[in-house]
């Protein structure tokens, strides 16, 4: 009886809440990513460690850093419970952490740009734990990620 | 000084290595910010406080890790590398290491 009542009283309306509120935020962040790496286009981003077209003795190159923590919402981690009962992918999630690896090189290119530079070199994205030591039950999913990249002056590619 | 994670800072040649140099921080979030952050997971996006966590251990980090590269008297640090380790719930360590140089302008 009292499990039943947790749920109607608990867990439901989070997941609704989840639902409801959590897509749009996921849609609206995915919308706000096209956008802003359309924008990005003209910037050249490589993973190589060599500074590929580099202008030398105009700036020094600098490394750029960049982090982001997305939080999921209760119907992903809802999701993500009973994907780990079937096996399989989990969707939810995946879709969580490219989130917040787009958003990361959005904001390192961001960095560079304000300082001038029009090309990164050498990107590394890397995720983080900050919830602890396996927490396994009551730790809530969140996708947490480091970017570095050396940013340098290039020629304008064509 | 110059901060690079390539191994070779274009422009300059490298006349000498000074030798590793690292820093590091734990760092952690008052109370508020946790339970904010546990809000927030239920509706789901952006967990600012973390963020914000992970920016202020990574330039003090980097901070101390320069400290050490001016003690030796390098002009730049290349091939700069961060881990992050768990330590314990809503704390973070984060740990920036690279090669301490002396460089020389070419061209």
């Amino acid at each position: 009886m009292e499990l039943i009542f947790s749920l109607l009283f608990f867990a439901v309306p989070l997941v609704v809440c989840g639902m409801i509120i959590g897509r749009s935020v996921e849609k609206n962040h995915f919308a706000q990513l096209d956008q802003k790496e359309a924008a990005n286009r003209d910037f050249l981003v490589t993973n190589l460690k060599t500074f590929p077209g580099a202008v030398s003795g105009v700036q020094d190159p600098t490394i750029v850093m960049s982090e982001v923590v997305i939080g999921s919402d209760y119907l992903k981690s809802w999701l993500a419970g009973w994907r780990g009962f079937f096996g399989g992918e989990i969707k939810s999630l995946q879709t969580l952490q490219v989130r917040a690896k787009r958003e990361a090189i959005v904001r390192l290119i961001d960095q560079a740009r304000q300082q001038g530079f029009n090309a990164i070199c050498n990107l590394r994205v890397n995720s983080a734990n900050i919830t602890g030591v396996a927490k396994s039950k009551n730790s809530l999913p969140m996708a947490v990620v480091i970017a570095t990249a050396t940013a340098y002056v290039a020629r304008p590619s064509k | 000084m110059i901060l690079t994670n390539t191994e070779t800072v274009t422009g300059y040649e490298i006349t000498e290595m000074k030798g590793l140099v690292q820093g590091n921080t734990v760092r952690t979030k008052h109370a508020g910010r946790d339970i904010a952050a546990g809000l927030k997971n239920l509706v789901g996006g952006e967990l600012k406080g973390y963020t914000e966590l992970l920016t202020e251990s990574r330039r003090e980090a980097v901070q101390r890790m320069m400290a050490q590269a001016q003690q030796l008297g390098a002009d730049a640090v290349i091939n700069v590398r961060f881990t992050t380790s768990a330590v314990t719930a809503g704390a973070a360590e984060l740990y920036a290491y690279g090669t301490a140089v002396m460089l020389r302008k070419i061209g």
